[in-house]
């Protein structure tokens, strides 16, 4: 008994100093977000905003309220949320299905060359950014893909695949062989094995591989940078920057803006959490 | 998770000899292709090309302010030898890769295996664990430079308020602490990636198996040890490499926290100067395949090692 | 524009919207027409479709400036902005890879040299209007090679900022023209315990602390470079060596917050905003209007321009302004010198000043401003523009980028205290001159 209280309270605290590591400087941009420009710099350092303000907020969201807004901020900060959510929501979608098909391959079907195949798109994983970019912007320059979602999907899709693909094939490899040979004596076809029966079992490390390539889409910056020029694609990781101006750089705003940019992708792990949980064995009795 | 023999192993159909072997066997070939081919084109469009065409460039002297584009061997190789900026590169670089992996593979399992482990309140936990990794950079990064600002910081404040240090502390003067503090940040985004990996791995594990364990007597440690890692072991490797290849690419961290200073400028921050800021591009460009080739190389050693040590498991 | 802090974002991006789908309308109607209407369309879409791009920093010019210039040519503006960090990477990925970021781009004073180099920008002598190249006086910044690549729209230079109050509570009536009236200004300030650290300085490695450090060599009178090109700060004697001597002594003396090493312009004027500074010593007239807003700052009405102090009697700064180019490779050349033109003009100067703060480069514009008495610090704004000189004669060199990273390196190491002031000198010297012989 003592045993188990003791192994609750352990768990307990490190859960509580999980939330401290990962929640410190997340409040720390929420208290920036909510105080006064005059108040951020302060010494001694304000632990709690001295007078909330919710100024930085209105800025951003308020001209959906009606509220009177000169700066026009809000137009801009909602697009480029719309942006973002276009870009890093095609991308994981896209990117999910492409290795959980291309992984099954690399797994289950012989052809010539496969390990070859495999082993070099997960070595692209060490590719750093700068290596392809010039090369890429001409590219993508020449079939006019610039500033078009799906240029930028696709690169994004280059650049999350290895991850996934290899995130997939290691949770196929775990599966038993047996079920899908069930599969095919009932006379199931390969596709339809696929699709219907080891995807379904596969769904924790689907769900992993969206969470994966979502937030890392997400906070991509360097990418739409240099492809997302205008407002028609530019994310919310491009436009924030621009609240620093070369005299005056809007905290305030920036964190505001920050704190806002986190709620999208809690939303999406608090909603898949429940697919992560699944547990992958728990009908198959292996 | 199994070795790489499985893979290699042949597929069902080989296994249970039917008069239709072959038939299946090369349908199997073609569907693979069918299936393998618009990655394989996606990916020599977006990488494979551009990194050939880099590296062709690596080969040759790329400066835009210098007229021509003649042919220099290993030039730009062998001058990074004997390039101070790109030795101090290297070794601040190979300080953050250490410090990195090991922090991240530690703290991740460690929240991998507390979010496993729980019954209640896992999503919120797991929401929480993952806000670093959603926040911008650029707002990650003004949130850690504020933290660490020697007069109106989070950092100094507490801990003077609770009397640890006497006066307010310069973190970037010192590049021990410099070098940690950059760490620090980068170990704060990324460790939610390993998390997140372990966590999917520790799921498929039959909850049988830690009950064997237990009827066996095996303590806690010994059940990780002999039942937990090797089961999760293809996802360490997954984990490992990716945390070395980010931390191999470490930059905005150190830039934004201290500029292009040489007690934490990475090596990614070298080719950034040399590459965009003085405009010898092809000497960049032979740095980052470096980086490139190392990162793959020191990945690779993890990940065989692993399966050879699980092979047998 | 980088002009000041607020109204940067008064873009329109509905009317980009309406735009972006009025084209594909137009296209779409093309297709499905009468081959008739098909080539009548056609025709009206070329004639129409004269559009160019625009890259700049912060909100880029305001809405109606642009309206107006598509209302007085024909011509549609895509307006796209970048933070001023990002904005150097995106030029320089689309330049070297032989494509035109867009048809008209900022050029920052300390990319000329290099952008020349590579040849990658129009000359723009022969087609600016006359009266801009006559008016504008920081023009030779912009040149390269005899070239001139930019236009200049923006006016900055450096000068010093002051915290009147804490000078008046200090006893002191008049700012500080002189180094040692600085120092005297500064040391009373800190004895009379209104601000810790009175001087701001930021001391990071990077282009605030090389700028920095440039413009305290020409406080003491000294410049970069002599006639040959060769370094002229080795020299106990001369003003850059007396620079870094003054920044190791105010550190030391407490005159420098110690915690500016990881300091650049923005955590610098944080402080000054808050009441912790009482000088900014590099400054510029941009953020002034910033530091006198209630909303933003703790000293609003207390922050005033200052003219660079000297030892000389004889004030002296550079400028560091931006220009508007056209890139080589730019498709609508004609329509992007158009547009440089219709925004360098006295008028629109004038009236973007008046929108957005940004400071005109323009002589007849800075005078018709002060004499309306619309200009902030007016006064000391335009004693000082009269003392702007170029800090390298002959434009910015190609070499500029690494000797500035390695003069910011080492004033920082002196400022921590890991360099003596010779070695300081020695390793700047040492770097000018590899960077230069590599061209």
């Amino acid at each position: 008994m003592t045993a188990l209280h003791l192994r609750r309270a352990g768990m307990a605290l490190a859960a509580i100093l999980l939330l401290i590591w990962s929640l410190g400087p997340v409040y720390w941009a929420l208290a920036t977000s909510l105080m006064k420009p005059t108040d951020i710099a302060a010494s001694p350092v304000n632990l709690v905003p001295p007078s909330i303000t919710f100024e930085h907020y209105a800025k951003l969201v308020g001209g959906l309220f009606g509220q009177p807004d000169e700066t026009g901020i809000w137009r801009d900060f909602l697009r480029a949320l719309g942006n973002s959510l276009v870009l890093a929501g095609g991308a994981t979608i896209a990117t999910t299905a492409i290795a959980a098909i291309a992984a099954y391959a690399a797994v289950r079907l012989e052809f010539p060359g496969r390990n070859l195949v495999f082993y070099m798109i997960v070595a692209t994983l060490a590719v750093p950014g700068y290596t392809v970019l010039i090369p890429l912007y001409r590219m993508m320059v020449g079939l006019g893909w610039v500033d078009t979602y799906g240029g930028i999907i696709l690169i994004y899709i280059s650049a999350y695949l290895p991850l996934s693909m290899w995130l997939m094939r290691s949770v196929y490899e775990s599966l038993p062989l047996s079920i899908e040979e069930a599969a095919f004596l009932d006379g199931a076809g390969r596709l339809y094995t696929m699709v219907r029966i080891v995807m379904p079992l596969a769904l924790p490390g689907l769900i992993a591989a969206a969470i994966l390539t979502f937030l890392g889409a997400w906070g991509q910056f360097a990418v739409p940078l240099v492809f997302a020029p205008t407002a028609a694609t530019k994310p919310l990781t491009v436009l924030i920057p621009e609240f620093a101006t070369k005299n005056y750089v809007d905290y305030g705003l920036i964190n505001a803006a920050g704190v806002f940019a986190m709620i999208p992708p809690a939303l999406v792990v608090i909603f898949l959490n429940r697919f992560l949980l699944s547990g992958l064995m728990a009908g198959t009795g292996k | 998770m199994s070795t790489p023999d499985a893979a290699l192993a042949p597929p069902f159909a080989a296994e249970v000899p039917k008069p239709g072997l072959l038939q299946r066997v090369s349908s199997d070939a073609g569907l693979g292709i069918v299936l393998a081919l618009p990655v394989v084109i996606l990916m020599a469009a977006f990488v494979f090309v551009p990194v050939a065409l880099t590296a062709w460039d690596s080969f040759h002297r790329v400066t835009p302010m210098l007229p021509g584009e003649p042919f220099v061997g290993f030039r730009n190789y062998t001058r990074m030898l004997s390039d101070p900026a790109v030795r101090n590169a290297w070794w601040n670089t190979w300080f953050y890769v250490a410090a990195a992996v090991s922090l991240e593979l530690v703290l991740g399992l460690g929240a991998a295996l507390l979010l496993n482990g729980m019954k209640h309140g896992r999503r919120w936990l797991l929401a929480a664990v993952i806000l670093p990794w959603a926040l911008p950079p650029v707002v990650n990064a003004m949130v850690w430079s504020w933290i660490y600002n020697p007069h109106y910081g989070l950092l100094n404040g507490l801990l003077m308020r609770f009397g640890l240090i006497g006066e307010a502390r310069v973190w970037m003067n010192d590049q021990a602490s410099a070098l940690i503090c950059v760490t620090l940040v980068h170990v704060w985004r990324m460790m939610p990636l390993n998390a997140v990996i372990l966590l999917a791995a520790l799921q498929t594990i039959p909850r049988e198996l830690y009950e064997a364990a237990e009827v066996d007597g095996a303590g806690r440690l010994k059940t990780l040890r002999l039942v937990t890692l090797p089961l999760i072991s293809g996802a360490l490797g997954i984990a490992l490499t990716q945390s070395t290849i980010t931390a191999f690419n470490i930059f905005d961290e150190a830039w934004i926290l201290a500029k292009a200073s040489a007690l934490t400028r990475p090596i990614q921050g070298q080719i950034y100067m040399t590459a965009f800021q003085d405009l010898k591009f092809s000497y960049g460009m032979a740095m980052s395949i470096t980086v490139m080739l190392v990162s793959i190389l020191v990945s690779s050693v993890y990940v065989l090692r692993i399966y050879r040590e699980t092979r047998f498991d | 524009m980088s002009g000041s802090g607020s109204g940067k974002n008064d873009k329109t991006p509905n009317m980009e919207l309406e735009m972006r789908f009025s084209d594909h309308f137009r296209a779409r109607r093309c297709v499905l027409g009468l081959p008739l209407a098909l080539s009548a369309a056609l025709v009206a879409a070329m004639a129409q479709a004269e559009e160019i791009t625009v890259l700049l920093p912060g909100g880029g010019y305001p809405a109606s400036v642009i309206e107006e210039f598509t209302a007085e040519t024909g011509i549609e503006v895509d307006q796209q902005t970048l933070a001023w960090d990002q904005l150097h990477t995106r030029i320089i990925t689309a330049l070297v890879a032989g494509t035109a970021p867009a048809d008209v781009i900022e050029l920052d004073w300390s990319w000329v040299g290099q952008f020349g180099a590579a040849g990658w920008l129009e000359p723009l002598d022969d087609v600016l209007d006359p009266s801009a190249l006559e008016q504008v006086s920081v023009l030779p910044i912009f040149q390269a090679g005899g070239k001139t690549l930019g236009a200049p729209y923006n006016n900055d230079f450096k000068m010093m900022v002051v915290n009147t109050a804490h000078l008046e509570k200090a006893g002191i009536t008049a700012p500080p023209t002189t180094v040692d009236e600085l120092l005297a200004a500064g040391r009373a300030v800190k004895e009379a315990g209104i601000t810790e650290h009175p001087f701001g300085l930021p001391l990071s490695v990077g282009e605030a602390t090389s700028t920095a450090w440039y413009l305290i060599t020409m406080m003491y009178g000294g410049d970069l470079f002599d006639a040959d090109g060769n370094p002229a700060f080795t020299d106990p004697e001369s003003g850059g060596y007396k620079a870094l001597e003054f920044i190791r002594t105010a550190v030391e003396e407490g005159l420098i917050d110690p915690a500016s090493t990881a300091y650049g312009n923005p955590e610098v004027r944080e402080a000054f905003k808050a009441g912790d500074i009482s000088f900014i010593l590099s400054d510029g007239p941009g953020p002034l209007s910033t530091y006198n807003d209630p909303e933003k700052s703790a000293i609003a009405g207390q922050s005033a321009a200052s003219v660079v102090p000297n030892v000389s009697g004889e004030t002296r700064t550079y400028g560091l302004p931006e220009a508007l180019a056209v890139p080589s490779a730019s498709g609508s050349k004609d329509a992007a010198v158009k547009f440089i033109n219709f925004v360098m003009s006295k008028e629109m100067q004038e009236n973007v000043y008046t929108l957005d703060g940004t400071l005109p480069t323009r002589k007849d514009a800075l005078a018709d401003l002060n004499a309306a008495g619309t200009l902030e610090s007016g006064d000391a704004i335009v004693a000082q523009v009269g003392a702007v000189g170029p800090l390298f004669d002959g434009g910015t060199p190609p070499w500029y980028p690494p000797f500035s990273n390695a003069a910011a390196a080492a004033v920082n190491a002196v400022a921590i205290g890991q360099m003596s002031v010779d070695e300081a000198v020695a390793s700047i010297a040492r770097a000018a001159e590899d960077a230069r012989a590599e061209y």
